[in-house]
């Protein structure tokens, strides 16, 4: 069994990771809204394309327009425009950038599978790997057979979705991210979910003494 | 597809990648390290966390004004909501993240964790298109 990392060496990789979201991604590392992009994929994609359209038809609209000052006004006129519109370019690539920067749904869903695939490397590797029907040794502990294992993480991982959707945030949302701005919703919601999982943990450790 | 978007991918699947392994090389998808940390019986990964917190709030002091804003604020779903998750957590020992990383390393029934956070994400939507209505603030928007 490889030893696990000593904590200082994991609060500068834990602590690392979210900085090298912000720097390569630009915004702030949150994975329940990467889950909820993913399982509302349809809508996300419909967003993406009525976007596209939009920039379509802006461009569309444009060279109507410039055609039809063409033949009104003659090539004057256009120089004018053009020049009118040099002036104010940078508010209209600002908004062609909002429109664009609305992430699509698959590459959230490529952060969620790198995850997997980047914590099999680090276990294949580190000898950590060990494929298993159970979660762990204490797990199986508490809730007893596998079919009750089975159906606790089926439970529990509802819970999950459900609550993290519904808290606007998890354990990197709320705990990493907007504890690190001292965001009172993140502070709150951090102090709610530690406790409520200690409670419960407490709770089950006493049950089965 | 362009240039644009092929970076965009690029850029999440990096991150996830390292983001995967050193949660694994933490121990965060370990049941039994998280229900010591849970229990108070080892309090290494709570010290890694806080930690964690420290550094990220340093490095967003010193970017300061470069940092997007988020959009979290309270609202009716963030004790409930959060309570649920804690219960969920202390259960399955995974979060949203986690649930990758203890597939990774090996636990096959992650799988069912996975299918049931997606089945909570989705009901979610649901309910709160047709009860709730309020403004959550999930990140990544």
């Amino acid at each position: 069994m490889t030893e696990y990392w000593p904590w200082w060496l994991g609060a500068l990789g834990l602590g690392g990771v979210s900085i090298l979201y912000l720097l390569l991604i630009g915004r702030l590392l949150g994975v329940s809204g990467s889950w909820a992009k993913v399982v509302a994929w349809k809508e996300n994609r419909e967003q993406q394309k009525a976007a596209e359209t939009l920039v379509e038809d802006t461009e569309a609209m444009e060279n109507a327009f410039m055609a039809e000052t063409l033949a009104e006004f003659g090539e004057d006129a256009i120089r004018e425009l053009q020049a009118e519109k040099e002036g104010d370019t940078g508010g209209k690539a600002a908004d062609i950038g909002e429109l664009e920067s609305a992430t699509p749904w698959t590459a959230h869903l490529v952060f969620l599978l790198s995850m997997f695939l980047g914590a099999f490397l680090v276990a294949w590797f580190n000898g950590q790997f060990e494929l298993r029907l159970d979660l762990s040794d204490t797990h199986t502990r508490i809730f007893g057979s596998l079919w009750e294992v089975w159906l606790a993480l089926l439970i529990g991982g509802m819970m999950v979705g459900f609550g993290t959707q519904m808290a606007g945030g998890c354990t990197s949302g709320h705990g990493l991210s907007g504890c690190a701005r001292l965001l009172p919703a993140s502070l709150l919601a951090t102090a709610v979910f530690m406790a409520s999982a200690i409670f419960l943990s407490l709770l089950m450790e006493v049950m089965i003494r | 597809m362009n240039m644009r978007r092929v970076k965009q991918h690029l850029a999440y699947g990096v991150v996830g990648l390292v983001f995967g392994g050193v949660l694994t090389r933490i121990g965060f998808a370990d049941y039994d390290e998280l229900h010591k940390m849970f229990i108070f019986a080892d309090l290494r990964m709570l010290y890694t966390f806080a930690g964690s917190v420290a550094l990220t709030m340093v490095v967003y002091f010193l970017l300061n004004r470069r940092i997007p804003p988020q959009h979290k604020i309270i609202q009716p779903g963030t004790i409930p909501g959060s309570m649920l998750f804690g219960f969920g957590w202390a259960i399955t020992g995974a979060c949203p993240s986690l649930v990758f990383v203890q597939l990774g390393m090996g636990a096959l029934p992650a799988v069912l964790t996975g299918i049931g956070i997606f089945a909570g994400v989705w009901l979610y939507r649901k309910a709160h298109s047709r009860f709730f209505g309020w403004d959550t603030g999930t990140c990544g928007v």
